[in-house]
């Protein structure tokens, strides 16, 4: 069972935390202030493009700590509040240092379902971290994430906001993890459905740097 | 006019209203939360679900499609939809849980859903007993909840800002407070932070709610999530009566209720009043109940060789009758008040006038730059415009100093104020001229001066009106009660639940904490009697009547046109 079932306890968050980064590191480029200006441009309201503006800051200073998502806003002329109330919301804002590698292992419903917490477990034990910790080497973090709509190639995880990993199983994550730990990050994997290979005669990507066959997704072992 | 079936039953509308204000204008009570008239709608809370449908148009002609009954055939929406975003169209039929089993279940469902993580809380809860979440629990609620897991703990007495306190497991992510702050007081200090059953509004970090207006939020909070930290645990929702009234911390005059137990004013609460303040109060008009009830006299007091001395009103009035008649009518100078109502500051004036003295003056409390163009305003006073149209001008220093210096004062009568406190005079310049004084509060630095001191009754105990920096005329009700008057202030004090079943909380039950003072406009014709002119005791209503009269600037203002939301007078303009 996860720990937030076995023990629903909501912390609260550091009201008052210490700045990661000091004022001087604290700014962005002309160049970024100008793409935050297209943001901008693109939507009727400042406060629409905070999605954007907050994901060009973790770009640029790795994750999102307060004082860079005050940044954010001040720099968009939208309310701080607002702008912490988005980044809370998604999982894809680290609001703390991570590791190189964010393992994000989805165990929504169908993930679930088919084996997604034995991949998060299979993982913990592999790296010798909890979930929502980091290695010591700094290399990997793992997150138990909600849904992140490939439920198709159920279990699957993401890698730092990046590719997919498809059709999970513990090989799978060994070879990941080694790879990772090798410096090669896992390619764009598109993957179609059996039924549609049948239909359009293969996969019908032709961008994708690597292709992958469906299969029926298998049940979990364990259900929390 | 555009037409509209509400539960078979059909109600014309004009403009655009949404669905769910409509209804709520209408008597048919709809279940909601996160609604609220004053905010933007976000639909979030799905409690006022209702199934709507339009009637079936022939596509060619246009025609409505009709049965054979000749009624308009519906076809009705797939799902429900929440009939607060829903905007009225020509034709629309609506059924509530009135007449839709579909509706009624849905409802009870979302209920189920809401009390999921929500604690029993209740019997420690301040909401208790005024709370929407308890209410529709209550009348649209499951019997019992099916959900057998742990609930999730959240954060609980958690300090937002100096003012106001969550606690994060009872909140029903409404989002009315965020919304507050974002649409209302622009302060922008709340949000609601992370996602699913872990979220609850929260200030981001390093900011504090200070927001002037911040426990407004304790009012629109449909749940006990945002509590007052100054009142919280004060007493139970039923122990207290409310009375209208107005504020007086400033000249706006916003409405407000005043709650009163065992005639204590425990807390000051908003009173809707869309001409003046809306649904909101300021945090600095609650935070003044303390004066209504610390450091109050105890009795009349006139003084004797040892100081002043606790005398019997007939004795006071007497003493004072005594003192005004000794002195030359020219040389007595009175003071009337912007913190004192319409009705005493006009008995001043009828008095003045009878003994030949010049009008009143009062003693202005302006601190520039405090206001903030809504509803704070500089002027500290409620009724300084008030005095303004009665012909009370701002007092003149340089000329009082000037009559004083002269020896042109020869007796000072001062209503509801504090004249040496406020630096017109020391109290060493007016020990030796008679003083009559009606004061509110023991501290009143004049007191030391004083040779006859009145306890006057405050706004939470008196009857009158009040006038508004904007000319809006108000009257107030007593809150709670005084000793030595007529029980119910003649007939003006409403007779709570709690008084008309004599409970221990009503207001005669204990006389300890009632105030031993009067109305100023119940002293003043005394007096004057006292004095030789022959004024018959009048209530305040018959007062207020005979100024709306005969004074310009109070055309219309009587008791009955007031009511509860007040009259808007004419501008006087330049009159002054």
């Amino acid at each position: 069972m996860s720990d937030f079932i076995k023990h629903p306890v909501v912390s609260l968050p550091d009201r008052a935390p210490e700045p990661v980064f000091s004022k001087k590191e604290l700014v962005f480029t002309e160049a970024e202030k100008e793409q935050i200006e297209t943001f901008r441009a693109q939507y009727p309201t400042p406060e629409s493009a905070v999605m954007k503006t907050l994901w060009l800051a973790q770009e640029k200073f790795g994750f999102l700590p307060p004082e860079v998502i005050r940044l954010a806003a001040d720099t968009l002329g939208i309310p701080f509040s607002l702008a912490y109330g988005v980044a809370t919301f998604y999982t894809q804002y680290y609001k703390a240092q991570q590791g190189k590698y964010v393992l994000d292992v989805c165990t929504c419903f169908s993930c679930q379902l088919c084996g997604g917490y034995d991949m998060v477990r299979y993982l913990e034990e592999k790296l010798d971290i909890r979930e929502g910790e980091t290695t010591e080497d700094g290399l990997f973090t793992i997150q138990g994430v909600e849904c992140l709509g490939a439920c198709g190639t159920a279990p699957m995880l993401q890698v730092t906001n990046g590719p997919y990993v498809h059709n999970l199983s513990r090989e799978k994550l060994d070879a990941l993890i080694d790879a990772l730990k090798a410096g090669k990050k896992p390619p764009f994997v598109s993957v179609t459905l059996p039924q549609d290979e049948d239909d359009l005669g293969g996969n019908r990507r032709s961008d994708a740097e690597a292709t992958e066959v469906g299969q029926t997704p298998p049940a979990a072992e364990t259900f929390e | 006019m555009p037409k509209i079936t509400i539960d078979n039953k059909a109600y014309a509308f004009e403009g655009q209203p949404k669905l769910l204000q409509f209804c709520l204008d209408h008597g048919v009570e709809l279940p909601h939360f996160c609604y609220h008239p004053a905010l933007s709608v976000p639909a979030n809370c799905r409690q006022c679900l209702v199934e709507v449908g339009m009637p079936v148009r022939d596509r060619e002609t246009g025609e409505i499609a009709r049965n054979d009954d000749g009624e308009p055939i519906i076809r009705w929406g797939p799902k429900m939809t929440t009939s607060c975003s829903v905007d009225m169209a020509d034709g629309m039929a609506v059924r509530t849980h009135r007449s839709s089993e579909l509706v009624e279940q849905a409802q009870k469902d979302n209920l189920e859903f809401l009390l999921i993580n929500h604690p029993l809380d209740c019997p420690i809860c301040d909401q208790a007993g005024h709370c929407p979440l308890q209410n529709q629990t209550y009348k649209y609620g499951p019997e019992g909840s099916r959900f057998e897991f742990r609930k999730v703990q959240k954060p609980k007495k958690v300090v937002l800002g100096p003012r106001v306190m969550l606690d994060g497991e009872r909140c029903i992510n409404c989002t009315r407070c965020t919304r507050f702050t974002d649409e209302v007081s622009k302060s922008h200090q709340l949000t609601i932070i992370e996602r699913g059953v872990k979220n609850y509004p929260m200030t981001p970090p390093g900011e504090v709610f200070d927001d002037p207006y911040s426990m407004n939020v304790i009012d629109i909070c449909p749940v006990g999530a945002l509590t007052s930290i100054d009142f919280r645990f004060r007493a139970r929702i039923w122990e207290m009566s409310s009375a209208p009234s107005i504020t007086v911390t400033n000249a706006r005059g916003a409405n407000c209720s005043y709650w009163v137990r065992d005639n204590l004013v425990l807390r000051i609460t908003p009173r809707a009043n869309p001409h003046i303040n809306d649904y909101w109060l300021p945090d600095e008009d609650r935070a003044t109940y303390p004066r209504f009830n610390e450091q109050r006299p105890d009795g009349p007091r006139i003084r004797g060789d040892e100081g002043l001395q606790p005398a019997d009103w007939e004795t006071a009035y007497a003493r004072a009758s005594e003192l005004l008649g000794a002195a030359d009518g020219s040389n007595i100078l009175f003071l009337g008040s912007p913190y004192a109502t319409v009705e005493d500051n006009y008995l001043l004036c009828k008095l003045a006038a009878a003994l030949g003295a010049s009008p009143p003056a009062y003693i202005p409390h302006i601190e520039p730059g405090a206001g903030d163009g809504w509803l704070i305003t500089d002027d500290k006073t409620p009724n300084a415009e008030g005095c303004r149209r009665l012909g009370v001008h701002p007092v003149d220093p340089a000329l009082v100093r000037a009559r004083l210096e002269a020896g042109e004062i020869a007796a000072l009568y001062a209503l509801e104020d504090d004249p040496v406190a406020s630096g017109l005079f020391q109290r060493e310049e007016i020990q030796d001229i008679p003083v009559v004084l009606h004061t509110y509060h023991t501290t009143n630095e004049t007191l030391a001066a004083a040779d006859v001191a009145l306890p006057a009754a405050m706004v939470v105990e008196t009857v009158g009106s009040y006038v508004s920096e904007d000319g809006h005329a108000q009257r107030v009700w007593p809150a709670k009660a005084i000793r030595g008057v007529n029980r119910t202030l003649r007939m003006e004090m409403g007779v709570s639940r709690l008084d008309s079943h004599g409970t221990p909380f009503d207001r005669w039950h204990n006389a300890a904490n009632q105030v031993h003072c009067k109305p100023s406009w119940e002293m003043l014709p005394n007096i004057a009697r006292g004095l030789g002119l022959e004024w018959a005791d009048a209530s305040p209503k018959e007062i207020m009547r005979e100024i709306a009269q005969h004074i310009g600037a109070f055309e219309g203002a009587t008791y009955e046109n007031m009511g509860s939301s007040g009259v808007r007078l004419t501008e006087i303009g330049t009159l002054a």
